[in-house]
C-alpha cells in the first residue's frame, strides 16, 4: 500500500506544482511538450507579431519625412502661383522697363525659395535628391567646369584611359536633364567626349556642350553659352575632381544633381509605399519647372510682352505638372494612414490568438489551483488515515 | 498409545511452531527489506504409526520453508523495469534539451525575426550607421544563437557518451556477482531447498540488471542464464561475459559483447538503450534539422547580400560564414561582416539606395532548398523536440503506474504483509501454548505413573 500512497502523493504535488506554474506564469504551455503543437505554431505567430511591430515601426519613421515632403511641395506650389501672379503683372504692355526688372528680381526671389525647398533634408538626409540623398540635390550652374587633374607640364589627353567602372555625371539646367557616363574598360577620354557630343546632339545636354583639354592641360566641360549652365561630378582617378570655374555661374540657374531612383519601403505583407519623390520627377524631368522660372525671369529681364506670356504659360504648365506629380505621393501618405489604423488592429488580433493558444485564463487557473490544493490535502489525509492502521494496533 | 509417543507428538508440535514463529519473526524483520519474499513454513503431518490395531497420528513436521514467488509477475517486472528506465533516460536528455528551443525567451526564431525586423528597420533609413549597426548586432545575435543551441545538443551527446561506459561497467559488476550466486542456487536446488535468500539476491541482482539493459533469464541446471539485445550472453553458470566500449568512427562509445562484436544497436531498452537511442538517433535528428536551417539560411542571406552594394558602391559580400557541409553549419556559423557599411543594402551602387533589402527581408518569406521558409523550418525542429519529449513523458507515466501496479501485484503474493504476519505470530504462539501444554500434562501423567505402587501413591 505504502508505494501506492507515495505515487498518488507525487502525482497531487505535481499537479499542485503545474496549478501554481500556471497562475504565476499566466501560460498554459510553459515548455514545449506541454503542448508542442502549440508552441509550433507559436513560433510562428510570434514570427508575424515581430513583423507587424516593424512594420507600424517602418510607418512612424517614414510618414513624418513624406510629411516633411509634402510640405515642401505644397510651399513650391505656392511660389509657383505667386511667380505667375507676378509675370503677369509684369506682361502688361505698357510696363515700364525699370518696373519689370523689379518684377523679374521679385521671380529670381521666388525660384530662390523653390530651390531652398527643393534641397529640403529630414534628420540628415535630403528628401528630393533621390537615393543619392546626402547632399542637395538643387546646386547652382556654372557653364564651365574643369577637372582638378591636368597641367601644362603634364597635360591630359584625349588618350588618356579611364578606370572602368568610373561615372561621370553632368547635369544641365537648361534642359533638366542629366547624362551619366560610365566608363568601359578600354575606355579613354575620347570616349567621354564623343559621348557628351552625342548627348548635346540628342538633346539631353544644351547644344555646343563639349569636353575639351584646355590651355592648362586639364579637361574643361562647357556649354559655350553665357545662358546655359551646368553640374558636373566625377569619380574618375584620372581626372580628379570636377569643379565649377570662377565667375561662370549662370545667374538663376540651377541643375539636379541627385538621381531618380526611388526607395520602396514595406509596411505591409503586400504593401509597399515610395518612401520619396527625386527632384527630377518633381521639378525638372518632363515639365522643367526650374527652367520654368529661369525662362520667366530672363523674359522679365529682357522680353518681350509676348515673350513673357510664352513664360507664363511654360511655369503654369509647371504648376500642372507638379500638382499631377504630387497625387501618387499624397495618397502614398494617405496610405501609410490607413496602414497604421490596420497595423494597430492586426497588433491585437495576433495578440489575442497567441494568448489562446498559449494561455490560460486566470480564473480558470486560480479554481484549478483551488482544486489541486483540495486534492493534495485530501491525499494527504487519506494517506495520514490509512498508514497506520494494522492489526498490531488493535492487539493490545 | 505410550506417553512416550505423546510425549514426542508434542516435542514436534514445539518445533514446529517454534520453526513457524522464526519464520514468521523473520519475515517481519525484512518487512521492509528491498526483494525480500515472505517465506512461509512448510508443515506436514508426521508418519502415522501403529499399536495393534489402532492408527495413530505422526504429529507435525516442519519440513522447511518455501518463498512465495510468482516467476511470472518477476518477469513482468524485470520487463517493465527495462522499459521504465529506457524511457527515463531518453525524458532526462530531452528535458535538458527543451529549453533551447523555448518560445518564451531569446531563441533561434525571436534573433530571426530581430534580424528581419534590423533589416525592414534599415531600409526607411539605409545610409544610418545606427540602423546598419543593428543588423549586424541582429546577425551576431543569431549566429550566437544557432552555436549555442548546437552546443546545447553536442554537450548533451558526449554526457549521454560517457553514461554508455558508466553503464557497462554497472552491468558488468552485476554480472560478475549474479554469476558468483549460481553456484548457489544451483546447489541448493540440487538437495530439494528452497532458493531462499539467495534466490532473492539474484532476483535483486537480475532487477537491477533490467534497469540497466534488456535482459531475457533463463532457469537451466546451471542456474540462471542471462542474454541481452540480440542473444548477447551476459552470465551462463558460473561465469559471466565481461561487455566492452570501444570509440566508433564518429567518436561515439560502441558496446561491444565478449569476442568484439558490436552490439550497440541491439541494445534497445533499459537505461543503456535509452542512452544510446537518445545519443545516436534522437539528438543527431534534432541536430541534422538545426544544421540545415544554419546551413541554408546563410547561404540564402549571403545570396540576397551578393545582389546588392555596399555603402561603398562595392558588391556585397558574404554576411556569414559557415561550413561547406550541412554538418556542423549550426556550431560554426558566424557573423564575417563587422563593419555596417558592408551592408549590400543599395541595388543601384548609391548609399542612399534601399533596393536590395528587400531580397534581404524575401529571405524570410522565400523556401529555402528544404521547401520550408525558416521560420516553418524552426517552428518544425521546435514541434519534433516538444512531441518527442512528450512521447517520451507519457511513456515513462504510463510504465510507473505499469511498475507500480504490477509491484502491488508482487507485494499481495511475495510482500510481506504485518497484519498477516501479525495473525500467523498469534496463531503460532498459541499452537507453541497449546504443545507446552501437552508437554505439561503428559510430565503430570509421567509422576503420576512413577509414583504408582508406592506409598505417595497410597
Amino acid at each position: 500500500m505504502i508505494p501506492d500512497v507515495q505515487y498518488a502523493m507525487q502525482q497531487s504535488q505535481q499537479n499542485l506544482a503545474d496549478a501554481v506554474l500556471q497562475v504565476s506564469t499566466s501560460l498554459r504551455v510553459n515548455k514545449l511538450s506541454d503542448d508542442p503543437s502549440a508552441s509550433a505554431n507559436m513560433v510562428t505567430s510570434l514570427a508575424s507579431s515581430a513583423t507587424v511591430d516593424q512594420y507600424t515601426k517602418n510607418v512612424s519613421s517614414v510618414l513624418p519625412r513624406m510629411q516633411t515632403a509634402d510640405s515642401a511641395i505644397s510651399s513650391i506650389v505656392t511660389s509657383l502661383n505667386s511667380a505667375i501672379t507676378l509675370g503677369t503683372s509684369g506682361a502688361s504692355s505698357t510696363m515700364l522697363t525699370a518696373n519689370r526688372q523689379a518684377i523679374a528680381t521679385q521671380v529670381s526671389s521666388v525660384l530662390t525659395s523653390v530651390i531652398s525647398e527643393a534641397n529640403t533634408s529630414y534628420q540628415g538626409v535630403y528628401v528630393f535628391g533621390g537615393t543619392a540623398s546626402t547632399t542637395p540635390p538643387f546646386v547652382a550652374a556654372s557653364t564651365t567646369y574643369t577637372s582638378s587633374q591636368g597641367s601644362t607640364a603634364n597635360p591630359l589627353a584625349s588618350s588618356t584611359t579611364l578606370t572602368a567602372g568610373s561615372v561621370t555625371t553632368i547635369s544641365d539646367a537648361t534642359t533638366g536633364k542629366s547624362m551619366t557616363f560610365k566608363a568601359a574598360t578600354g575606355d579613354t577620354i575620347a570616349t567621354l567626349q564623343a559621348a557628351i557630343t552625342s548627348a548635346a546632339s540628342a538633346g539631353t545636354l544644351s547644344a555646343g556642350t563639349t569636353a575639351t583639354i584646355n590651355a592648362s592641360g586639364k579637361l574643361s566641360i562647357g556649354t559655350n553659352s553665357t545662358a546655359a549652365g551646368i553640374a558636373v561630378s566625377s569619380n574618375e582617378a584620372a581626372l580628379g575632381s570636377m569643379t565649377a570655374v570662377a565667375n561662370t555661374q549662370v545667374a538663376n540657374a540651377y541643375a539636379y544633381v541627385g538621381n531618380s531612383s526611388v526607395n520602396d519601403v514595406q509596411v505591409g505583407d503586400s504593401l509597399t509605399v515610395a518612401s520619396n519623390i527625386t527632384g527630377s520627377q518633381l521639378l525638372t524631368s518632363g515639365t522643367n519647372v526650374i527652367g520654368a522660372l529661369t525662362g520667366l525671369i530672363t523674359a522679365l529681364q529682357s522680353g518681350t510682352s509676348a515673350d513673357i506670356g510664352t513664360s507664363i504659360s511654360d511655369v503654369s504648365s509647371a504648376l500642372t505638372a507638379v500638382g499631377q506629380q504630387r497625387i501618387p505621393f499624397d495618397n502614398g501618405i494617405s496610405q501609410l494612414d490607413s496602414q497604421e489604423t490596420f497595423l494597430s488592429s492586426e497588433t491585437v488580433t495576433l495578440s489575442t490568438a497567441q494568448t489562446a493558444l498559449v494561455g490560460v485564463n486566470l480564473a480558470d487557473a486560480a479554481t484549478n489551483l483551488s482544486n489541486a490544493e483540495l486534492a493534495n490535502s485530501a491525499v494527504l489525509a487519506a494517506a495520514a488515515k490509512v498508514l497506520p492502521e494494522t492489526l498490531l494496533k488493535y492487539l493490545q | 498409545m505410550s506417553l512416550n509417543t505423546s510425549l514426542n507428538t508434542a516435542v514436534q508440535s514445539l518445533n514446529a511452531a517454534s520453526g513457524a514463529l522464526q519464520i514468521t519473526n523473520n519475515n517481519i524483520a525484512n518487512a521492509n527489506t528491498a526483494g525480500y519474499t515472505r517465506k512461509v513454513a512448510v508443515l506436514q503431518e508426521g508418519a502415522s504409526t501403529s499399536d495393534g490395531n489402532i492408527s495413530q497420528g505422526g504429529g507435525v513436521v516442519l519440513e522447511g520453508y518455501q518463498s512465495v514467488r510468482n516467476e511470472l509477475l518477476q518477469t513482468q517486472i524485470q520487463q517493465e523495469t527495462q522499459a521504465q528506465s529506457g524511457a527515463n533516460a531518453q525524458l532526462s536528455s530531452l528535458q535538458a534539451i527543451e529549453p533551447t528551443f523555448t518560445t518564451s525567451t531569446t531563441d533561434i526564431g525571436t534573433d530571426m525575426s530581430a534580424l528581419f525586423s534590423s533589416i525592414s528597420s534599415l531600409s526607411t533609413n539605409s545610409s544610418s550607421s545606427t540602423s546598419q549597426q543593428a543588423v549586424l548586432t541582429a546577425g551576431q545575435n543569431l549566429a550566437t544563437a544557432f552555436n549555442t543551441a548546437s552546443s546545447t545538443l553536442t554537450t548533451q551527446q558526449a554526457s549521454l557518451n560517457t553514461q554508455v561506459t558508466q553503464d557497462v561497467s554497472s552491468i558488468n559488476q552485476l554480472t560478475k556477482q549474479i554469476a558468483a550466486l549460481n553456484p548457489q542456487l544451483t546447489q541448493l536446488k540440487a538437495t530439494g531447498q528452497d532458493g531462499g535468500t539467495v534466490q532473492d539476491q539474484m532476483d535483486q541482482l537480475v532487477l537491477k540488471l533490467s534497469a540497466l539493459t534488456s535482459v531475457s533469464v533463463t532457469q537451466t541446471d546451471n542456474g540462471e542464464t542471462i542474454t541481452t539485445g540480440k542473444g548477447t550472453p551476459l552470465v551462463m553458470g558460473s561465469q559471466s561475459f565481461a561487455l566492452q566500449t570501444a570509440n566508433g568512427s564518429e567518436g561515439m562509445q560502441h558496446v561491444l559483447d565478449q569476442n568484439g562484436s558490436d552490439i550497440t544497436s541491439s541494445l534497445t531498452s533499459g537505461d543503456l538503450g535509452g542512452t544510446i537511442q537518445t545519443r545516436d538517433t534522437t539528438i543527431p535528428g534534432i541536430l541534422t534539422q538545426l544544421d540545415t536551417l544554419a546551413n541554408q539560411f546563410a547561404t540564402a542571406i549571403n545570396a540576397a547580400q551578393a545582389k546588392g552594394y555596399d555603402q561603398n558602391g562595392d558588391a556585397g559580400q558574404n554576411l556569414f560564414t559557415v561550413s561547406s557541409t550541412v554538418s556542423g553549419s549550426a556550431s560554426s556559423i558566424k557573423m564575417t561582416v563587422t563593419d555596417p557599411a558592408l551592408i549590400a543594402s543599395s541595388s543601384d551602387g548609391t548609399s542612399g539606395s534601399n533596393g536590395n533589402l528587400i531580397n534581404l527581408t524575401a529571405v524570410q518569406t522565400t523556401k529555402l532548398a528544404s521547401g520550408k521558409t525558416p521560420g516553418d523550418a524552426y517552428a518544425s525542429l521546435v514541434y519534433q523536440v516538444g512531441s518527442q519529449t512528450s512521447s517520451v513523458k507519457a511513456e515513462s507515466t504510463a510504465t510507473t503506474a505499469s511498475l507500480l501496479q504490477l509491484n502491488d501485484q508482487f507485494s499481495s503474493v511475495s510482500g510481506v504483509s504485518i497484519d498477516e504476519e501479525s495473525a500467523n505470530l498469534i496463531s503460532y504462539q498459541q499452537s507453541y501454548e497449546a504443545a507446552a501444554r501437552v508437554v505439561s500434562t503428559i510430565q503430570s501423567l509421567f509422576s503420576i505413573t512413577m509414583s504408582m505402587g508406592t506409598a505417595a501413591a497410597a
